[in-house]
């Protein structure tokens, strides 16, 4: 990564801790003062970014865009800011122009679609392609982060031609990089935590069944992390990648979550305290775009498939990092 | 109810002082300075092309030096002992592949060795004998020994003559080594040592041994007083004595020390430096693909029996094995990077490590429950042999080169929590 992408993902980082506070969080939640939120944040022009600069982009690849992606997730960013910056970028490299001011979801296969209910649009397979169309949310928001279980396709807005398969691929690793970005605030909450909060006269931290825990958190997280980083790799999005990349998310997800609440103890889990806002939403992000066994499945007969004689060529040719 | 609200009431009174406006404090936290250990520490890295370039010659060479031996040997990868494997690797001047020139070595990086290493230990070739002198002996005698010792040494580790072992652990001290007894005595004309090493792995096989000793204090006195030596095991007083494990194996010995005078320049870099000398070979020790390897015949044998239309649930099985190892050898070629810049990442080796040693733990296991949940199929006799030599073996993976523990106590150090 070169400093200007860190100097983008920095700037973006200042525009998020200025707009998205915890309140802004839970008043979203409610469904308040989200037509503004989204506003404030299509103002930034950040999800734009993808867009070249003559459109009023930044021009930037999918490499680029991954620290911006992570930095929503650290950040907790209640509105489908990550999906609608690929989004628009997907459309844009098909020549068909973002619909202003609309924020866009992934349709498709999944028991639930994350941002559902604060989206106009959504991008979803076709016959021949992919149609954005416009959006509506189906059945409960589960999890009380203004998803719903699916969308209800209306008017299609433009038809791109391709592989029907890029939505579901770009879902997944958006939902992969988003849950490596909450994951590290998650890590960085439960740190705090275990060195704030005393008990048997000693701060948490300096337990050693707790720091052990902790170190298994900072593993997992890492390596989710890592792997997200992996599918962002390149022009587009590979199924290998991002199958290792959701499928290590999604197991990642179970052993942070559930160290991370027995760090906080009950506290961690109710309304007041933030902790929850994170690992509702990573839960949600598991359910979504497919589960561990679903990638790990591809990933598997992908692995059979393919040419390598050895895993270690498999590793090395597929799944290796690219730097510019 | 009653734990819950006191916890709950109690936490809301403690907030009130340590949190007293936490929507700011979230969002204007400086994460740099609060997570010490994040993605950041593993920048995405590459293998340069000069170094690529040496990976054809190096598989052609494993082919022909393993033409027809079985999954179950190659198993063994750098457990396997063969001096002549070894000296072919010499020939080719593989051994010592970043030692200098002039001493001997290939004069390449760590990005080489990467490349080199990892072909080695995917093929399950027997690297045992020169593996602990190319890996951390010649190094730390390149970086800490005195010019005498790097002409004499060196170039004769590089040609496959001397093979090496570790002297640290002794009966009482496991993964407590601040506390090692063994004693090196100042007399006139050089050192007088005694004492006892013990897991010192292939000592029977090995010319020499870098041993860790006292030199000064007490084991009260921890880290300060210890001292690295070049111990001739072919010097009297040393006695060296296999440990057969429950399998049959003996790679590890016990090793005595009773009055054995070394001469003068048997001491390596400086008296007192022992415990800095060695952490700066652990990151070495710890980052390699040797850490996530050790299992990788065993996968590439399964899958290869699984052929092109798996059971769902076996694919399912490989898939998360792979993706698992996907981010660990991302790691280990970004730690090569940041030793190549002369960085010395210790915790982001420990973090890799432990997650390393587990996959390698987990693959048997993986393979053990997916060719037994069919137990009406009769499986591949050379898989089950291969199965059965790593499931005997896989519950040590994680002691080797630091305990599970102990680098779990070091990523929390790195997170700041001690």
């Amino acid at each position: 990564m070169s400093d200007e992408d860190d100097f983008l993902a920095e700037a973006f980082r200042r525009q998020l801790a200025s707009v998205i506070t915890t309140e802004a969080i839970r008043r979203a939640e409610r469904g308040k003062g989200t037509a503004d939120l989204w506003r404030e944040l299509d103002a930034s022009g950040f999800a734009d970014a993808m867009l070249p600069e003559e459109q009023g982009g930044a021009g930037i690849g999918l490499t680029q865009a991954f620290p911006l992606i992570l930095a929503a997730g650290e950040a907790c960013v209640p509105l489908p800011f990550a999906e609608t910056l690929v989004a628009r970028g997907l459309l844009t490299a098909h020549g068909v122009a973002p619909p202003s001011g609309g924020a866009i979801v992934f349709g498709g296969a999944s028991p639930v679609i994350p941002g559902a209910r604060f989206a106009s649009h959504a991008l979803v397979p076709s016959a021949g392609g992919l149609h954005l169309v416009l959006s509506s949310p189906l059945g409960d928001d589960l999890f009380g982060t203004g998803g719903a279980t699916g969308v209800a396709p209306g008017e299609v807005v433009a038809s791109l031609p391709g592989d029907p398969e890029t939505v579901i691929l770009a879902a997944a690793a958006v939902a992969a990089g988003l849950m490596a970005g909450a994951m590290g605030r998650v890590m960085e909450m439960s740190l705090r935590h275990a060195g704030e909060r005393q008990q048997f006269g000693r701060s948490l931290g300096k337990f050693q069944a707790i720091q052990q825990q902790l170190a298994v958190l900072a593993e997992q997280v890492i390596s989710a992390q890592v792997a997200a980083r992996t599918a962002f790799f390149g022009a587009g999005f590979d199924p290998v990648r991002v199958a290792a990349a959701k499928c290590r998310a999604n197991e990642a997800a179970t052993v942070v979550c559930n160290i991370a609440h027995a760090v906080h103890g009950a506290i961690g889990a109710t309304a007041e305290f933030d902790l929850q806002l994170y690992t509702r939403r990573i839960k949600q992000w598991q359910l979504a775009y497919g589960s561990d066994s679903h990638w790990a499945a591809r990933l598997g007969r992908s692995r059979l498939e393919s040419r390598a004689p050895l895993t270690s060529d498999f590793l090395r040719l597929r799944l290796g990092a690219e730097v510019a | 109810m009653l734990p819950l609200q006191t916890s709950r009431g109690a936490c809301s009174a403690k907030r009130v002082q340590l949190w007293p406006n936490q929507a700011s404090r979230l969002t204007t936290v400086n994460r740099e300075t609060f997570v010490s250990l994040t993605l950041q520490n593993f920048p995405p890295a590459t293998i340069p092309p000069h170094a690529e370039a040496l990976r054809g010659e190096v598989k052609a060479f494993i082919a022909e030096q393993l033409a027809g031996v079985p999954a179950h040997v190659r198993a063994r990868t750098w457990s396997g002992f063969d001096a002549e494997f070894s000296r072919a690797m010499a020939a080719r001047g593989w051994i010592g592949i970043t030692l200098p020139r002039e001493y001997g070595g290939g004069g390449l990086d760590a990005f080489a060795r990467f490349v080199l290493v990892e072909e080695l230990l995917a093929a399950g070739a027997p690297v045992a004998a020169h593996w602990i002198g190319d890996r951390q002996s010649a190094p730390l005698l390149l970086h800490y020994g005195t010019e005498e010792q790097r002409r004499t040494i060196l170039p004769r580790i590089c040609r496959g003559e001397l093979f090496f072992c570790i002297g640290m652990s002794e009966p009482n001290s496991g993964s407590d080594l601040a506390s090692v007894r063994t004693r090196a005595e100042r007399v006139p004309g050089g050192w007088k040592l005694n004492g006892q090493k013990i897991w010192t792995t292939y000592a029977h096989k090995s010319h020499y041994m870098i041993a860790l000793v006292r030199t000064s204090g007490t084991s009260e006195d921890r880290q300060n007083g210890l001292s690295q030596f070049l111990v001739d095991l072919s010097l009297p007083g040393v006695t060296v004595r296999p440990i057969m494990l429950g399998t049959g194996d003996t790679d590890f010995n016990e090793v005595f020390f009773d009055n054995v005078l070394l001469p003068e320049d048997a001491l390596v870099g400086t008296e007192g430096q022992g415990w800095k000398q060695v952490n700066a070979e652990l990151a070495f020790e710890r980052s390699g693909p040797e850490r996530i390897y050790s299992s990788l015949v065993l996968l590439d044998l399964w899958a290869s029996l699984l052929g092109a239309s798996p059971d769902p649930a076996d694919a399912a099985r490989l898939g998360r094995l792979v993706a698992r190892l996907a981010p660990l050898r991302e790691m280990s070629v970004a730690t090569t990077a940041l030793l190549a810049q002369g960085k010395s990442p210790l915790t982001e080796a420990a973090l890799f490590k432990d997650m390393g040693t587990e996959i390698e733990q987990q693959i048997p296991a993986e393979i053990a429950d997916a060719v037994a949940a069919r137990p009406d199929l009769a499986a591949d006799p050379e898989l089950l042999r291969t199965l059965a030599y790593l499931m005997q073996l896989n519950h040590v993976f994680s002691l080797r080169g630091g305990t599970r523990e102990i680098l779990r106590g070091m990523i929390a150090r790195g997170l700041g929590l001690r």
